[in-house]
């Protein structure tokens, strides 16, 4: 209130006027001349450094209104972008055979009926089934499987390098490995037709894991030991998170390998299996870290 | 009350008889069974129908429920959705002509087999179902929408309804059907707050960490607060399954709540076999948790049953740290039982309805189906997913649950951030109780799309709805709202210790 | 009804953001630091100087020109002339809007005439400036951000009530304006503590409203 409204209320009740001073209001018959719009001072809670520490939830972003800052938008939306584009990322036939793979189909004709259709996607085509027959080798310790899953892209990307590593510590412990084969429109489940066909000991496949915000090329693999259809998921061991900013090629391949051993040594796998067992760190139920959050939006230079 | 007024056919007399019988007894909820319901079809059962001159004929109630549904993958996965959309909608005509009576007589899975289905029809509220049975579902969906329908009349005939009937009314509505009914159903609960009064829109604060780092948990937990969400629960869903590590967290998160004088809930998502033991510790839980499905056989697959539960009910009873009298959470979500193989030939919005058959028997504080969580093979896209939360919370409310709903999807479905916000505006018109809320939206642990802190006071604004009355006032002490507009202190995390 | 606030009405807000430097000159601004005019009309002379003035407490403005016109809003020349034109010049348009800015703003919540009868027809401007800035410190050899007493009332009115001001309250006298002024009232400007011209436009208010109430002597 203005010094000059103040002193005129008071007066106005020294002089016996009972009603309050009328409110100050828009005089205006006129719409007032518009206004230079400036950029408000970005807010940031100065929790945001100490939760970097601790999180990667995107906490401390600050606000504008009840919404998000148009750079947290173009994060966001990169981060969605990439998740997504990673799930509709098709893995080519050539690429299979590029690497000397031994090329096998599932059920699945397409992509969409790969999303919808699980079922489809844990069993192999009659023609590769039949490929498998004539072409792979039988009997094994152990036979590893490369497959798409839910991201052709971490397939791609690090696929042969798991594998490579894999068959490599498999057979430094002396066991026998089946022909290296990778596998479009594949689920976790399709290790176990593959296995029992094939009467391997232990089935391994890798395959590229349902996309986080933000990280498409990351792989998981599950161990199964006797595969069979009609094994559940208890019956399996699993690691995930095996890409550049988790679990190594390396080190995934070591730990798949110390898995295999405890299946072959304790005879079974999954629940069953006696985890305290296999060298430490190795442990299937280790909790996942936090994703390091990359800045994926840059402007310009 | 005229007995069967209005029926006719063997249907109804032996309905008759049974009901008469039922009501020359003292207790009438603990009735015996109507009749023992079979999987054959009733041969007078009409269901039959014809669209332009095509006859679609279906082989029994449950066939009808299926085909009735509106296209879901999860129903295609499982075999039993309509082939066409003109069968879809004959199977609609079909399901609109039977009466409430007639799906009371046909579970979808038999008595003998599934103790949800004896739970159901066992504790049923004989005088409730009496109003309404004789109604056809096409009668019933025009009754629920009459405007002279109340909520408070809808909420008297509730417990004389079973998952089958709601789950059939649910089929012949469309998606803003669904929200005119959703809205005028009133469920108010209580446990530290109280939940779902007109005007109210809550949130479950949901600050889930993968390594369940304590520092992050609050950090996250503490940043949901200054924007006002965290009103119905701070709930989290813990890494590790074990008793120390859900009594660690929720120490943790009632010392927050000490410390600032916060008026909600706290719960960590466990197996409810180590919340008991949890318990055992001597830790502080104002909520108990588990994931419900709509079998025996589904529950066993999440290692539930109705003793198991009824143990854990009674447990809290005695040990829960909150008021009451309200003082379980359950989670729910279409497809649950498909995944497990425990469907039955049943469709999933039938499956859904009979987790809150299972729910009710608790009186819970909070109750969400996980709408778009279980995967496109379920719930394909955006489209279904909506349609899905919509009915769910319809569903919900409709059998008298504190209905809220995770909004959300994962990477791999067929849904955007844009379709995800509209649904939740839908949601809040509909009168959902609340939603959950996580920075951004991301569940850094479980790896999917859900509400975030800055959607809920952005859909409160919108509708213009506030918080429970407690938490408002909260909110309002801390600066962090000022009335129904943000306060001076809004989004500062470092007001809260 | 008294000491009602009269609102002020705005007439027309205009602003030319590169005058031709004929222009600027004849309205007193300089070409070589002023490029846009900003342009207001209202009809209150005394309530627009002073948001005039409130306007270059907000903006680089300067006020160039400021004059009432005669006879006052009753005989206006035109709709939008009332009894006042006040030119604000500044060297760009967004300095101009900021200025036009303040000043509507002063126009809707701090300068006004009030009445001084129940009937409405005595006006009285007991207005205190409490931090001068630098039009009307310049008009008045003040310094920019004393405390100045701005009074107005009709000639016989102002006349008896500034003599009250300057016994009730520990005020200098910085002019007085003698009737006629082009509207035809009398004013005053009286500087001292904040506290004293408030004291001062007080007692100058109160006057007014006991004349109007008795206008014979006795």
């Amino acid at each position: 209130m203005s010094a000059t409204r103040e002193l005129i209320a008071r007066l106005r009740e020294q002089l016996g006027e009972s009603a309050p001073l009328s409110p100050a209001g828009p005089a205006l018959p006129l719409t007032p001349p518009p206004r230079r719009v400036f950029p408000s001072p970005r807010t940031r809670s100065s929790l945001q450094g100490q939760a970097a520490a601790h999180t990667t939830a995107l906490v401390g972003i600050g606000r504008v209104g009840t919404r998000y800052a148009t750079d947290v938008v173009l994060q966001f939306q990169a981060e969605l972008a990439v998740a997504h584009h990673a799930v509709a990322s098709l893995l080519p036939e050539e690429w299979i055979e590029q690497n000397g793979l031994l090329n096998l189909q599932t059920r699945v004709s397409d992509h969409q009926e790969f999303l919808l259709r699980p079922d489809l996607g844990r069993r192999l085509s009659d023609a590769s089934r039949q490929a498998l027959q004539t072409r792979a080798r039988k009997d094994i310790d152990i036979q590893p499987i490369l497959a798409d899953g839910l991201s052709a892209e971490a397939c791609i990307g690090s696929g042969m390098e798991v594998l490579g590593a894999l068959i490599g510590e498999c057979e430094s412990r002396g066991w026998t490995v089946g022909t290296p084969m990778c596998a479009r429109f594949g689920r976790v489940w399709l290790q176990d037709e593959i296995g029992e066909l094939l009467g391997a000991k232990v089935c391994i496949i890798i395959l590229g894991e349902r996309p986080g915000l933000g990280t498409g090329d990351g792989l998981s693999a599950y161990v199964v030991h006797n595969p069979a259809i009609g094994k559940t998921d208890s019956d399996r061991n699993m690691i995930s998170n095996i890409h550049a900013r988790g679990t190594s090629p390396n080190s995934a391949a070591s730990r798949l390998a110390d898995l295999a051993g405890a299946m072959l040594e304790q005879g079974t796998s999954g629940v069953g299996l006696d985890l305290s067992r296999v060298a430490p760190g190795n442990t299937a139920t280790e909790l996942r870290a936090p994703q390091v959050r990359e800045s994926l939006v840059e402007v310009g230079r | 009350m005229t007995l069967g007024a209005g029926l006719q056919g063997p249907v109804q007399s032996k309905l008759r008889t049974s009901l008469s019988r039922t009501l020359e007894s003292d207790t009438p909820r603990e009735h015996t069974p109507l009749s023992v319901p079979t999987l054959a079809p009733e041969p007078f059962l009409n269901l039959l129908a014809t669209i332009r001159g095509i006859g679609y004929r279906f082989d029994s109630p449950k066939e009808v429920l299926a085909k009735a549904n509106p296209l879901k993958s999860g129903d295609v996965l499982a075999g039993i959705a309509a082939g066409s959309p003109v069968e879809r909608v004959a199977a609609r005509a079909v399901l609109a002509n039977l009466t409430l009576c007639e799906l009371r007589e046909a579970p979808v899975v038999p008595y003998d087999e599934d103790e949800l289905t004896r739970l159901v029809e066992d504790s049923l509220d004989q005088a409730a179902f009496l109003c309404v049975g004789h109604l056809t579902v096409g009668e019933f969906r025009e009754w629920l929408l009459e405007d002279a329908t109340t909520g408070d009349m809808i909420r008297s005939v509730s417990p004389g309804l079973t998952p089958e009937m709601v789950a059939a009314v649910c089929k012949l509505m469309s998606n803003l059907d669904l929200m005119v009914v959703g809205a005028k159903c009133k469920v108010v609960v209580r446990a530290n707050n109280t939940l779902g009064l007109p005007g109210t829109f809550s949130s479950r604060l949901q600050p889930n960490h993968p390594k369940d780092d304590l520092e992050g948990i609050l950090l996250s937990t503490r940043e949901g607060l200054a924007y006002g969400c965290g009103d119905a629960v701070i709930g989290v869903n813990p890494a590790t399954d074990s008793a120390e590590s859900t009594a660690h967290i929720l120490r943790a998160l009632d010392g927050l709540m000490k410390r600032n004088g916060i008026p909600t809930q706290h719960c960590v998502l466990s197996h409810v076999t180590v919340q008991m033991q949890a318990l055992e510790l001597d830790c502080p839980m104002d909520l108990m948790f588990q994931s419900l499905s709509g079998t025996e056989q589904g529950n066993q697959a999440f290692g539930v049953s109705i003793g198991l539960l009824d143990e854990a009910h009674a447990l809290m009873g005695e040990r829960r740290s909150s008021r009451g009298p309200n003082y379980m959470y359950f989670e729910t979500g279409q497809g649950s039982a498909l995944s497990s193989e425990a469907h039955h030939g049943a469709d999933q919005v039938t499956l859904e309805a009979r987790c809150y058959g299972f729910a009710r028997r608790y009186s819970p504080f909070l109750v969400n189906s996980v709408v778009g969580f279980i995967g496109p093979e379920y719930l394909a896209d955006g489209r279904q997913i909506t349609r899905a939360g919509l009915e769910d919370h319809f569903m919900g409310k409709l059998m008298g649950l504190p209905m809220g709903c995770d909004a959300c999807f994962t990477y791999h479905a067929d849904m955007g951030q844009d379709e995800l916000e509209n649904l939740k505006v839908l949601l809040g018109a509909a009168g959902c109780t609340y939603l959950m809320s996580m920075p951004v939206g991301d569940d850094i642990m479980l790896n999917y799309q859900s509400t975030s802190y800055h959607d809920i006071p952005s859909v409160r604004k919108l509708l213009g709805k506030r918080p429970t009355p407690e938490f408002d006032a909260w909110l309002n002490k801390m600066g962090i709202m000022q009335g129904d507009a943000p306060g001076e202190n809004f989004g500062k995390a470092e007001m809260i210790r | 009804m008294i000491l009602e606030p009269i609102r002020p009405r705005i007439l027309s807000v205009q602003r030319i953001p590169d005058a031709h430097p004929a222009l600027l000159r004849s309205y007193g601004a300089d070409p070589e630091r002023h490029q846009s005019l900003g342009l207001i009309t209202c009809d209150q002379d005394d309530s627009t100087f002073v948001a005039l003035d409130e306007a270059t407490k907000h903006a680089p403005v300067d006020v160039v020109y400021a004059r009432s016109f005669y006879a006052g809003a009753a005989h206006a020349s035109g709709p939008l002339s009332g009894e006042v034109l006040g030119v604000l010049a500044a060297a760009g348009p967004e300095e101009i809007d900021e200025g036009l800015r303040a000043a509507v703003a002063c126009l809707e919540h701090d300068a006004c005439f009030y009445t001084a009868d129940a009937q409405g027809e005595t006006a009285v401007f007991p207005h205190v400036v409490t931090s001068l800035g630098h039009y009307l410190s310049k008009e008045a050899g003040l310094e920019v951000g004393d405390a100045m007493a701005y009074l107005v009332a009709p000639p016989m009115e102002a006349t008896i009530a500034f003599d009250r001001a300057l016994k009730e309250a520990n005020v200098r006298a910085v002019k007085i304006f003698g009737p006629p002024t082009e509207t035809n009232f009398a004013a005053a400007w009286l500087t001292g503590e904040l506290a004293e011209c408030e004291a001062a436009a007080a007692a100058f208010a109160r006057a007014v409203v006991e004349v109007a109430r008795s206008p014979l002597y006795r």
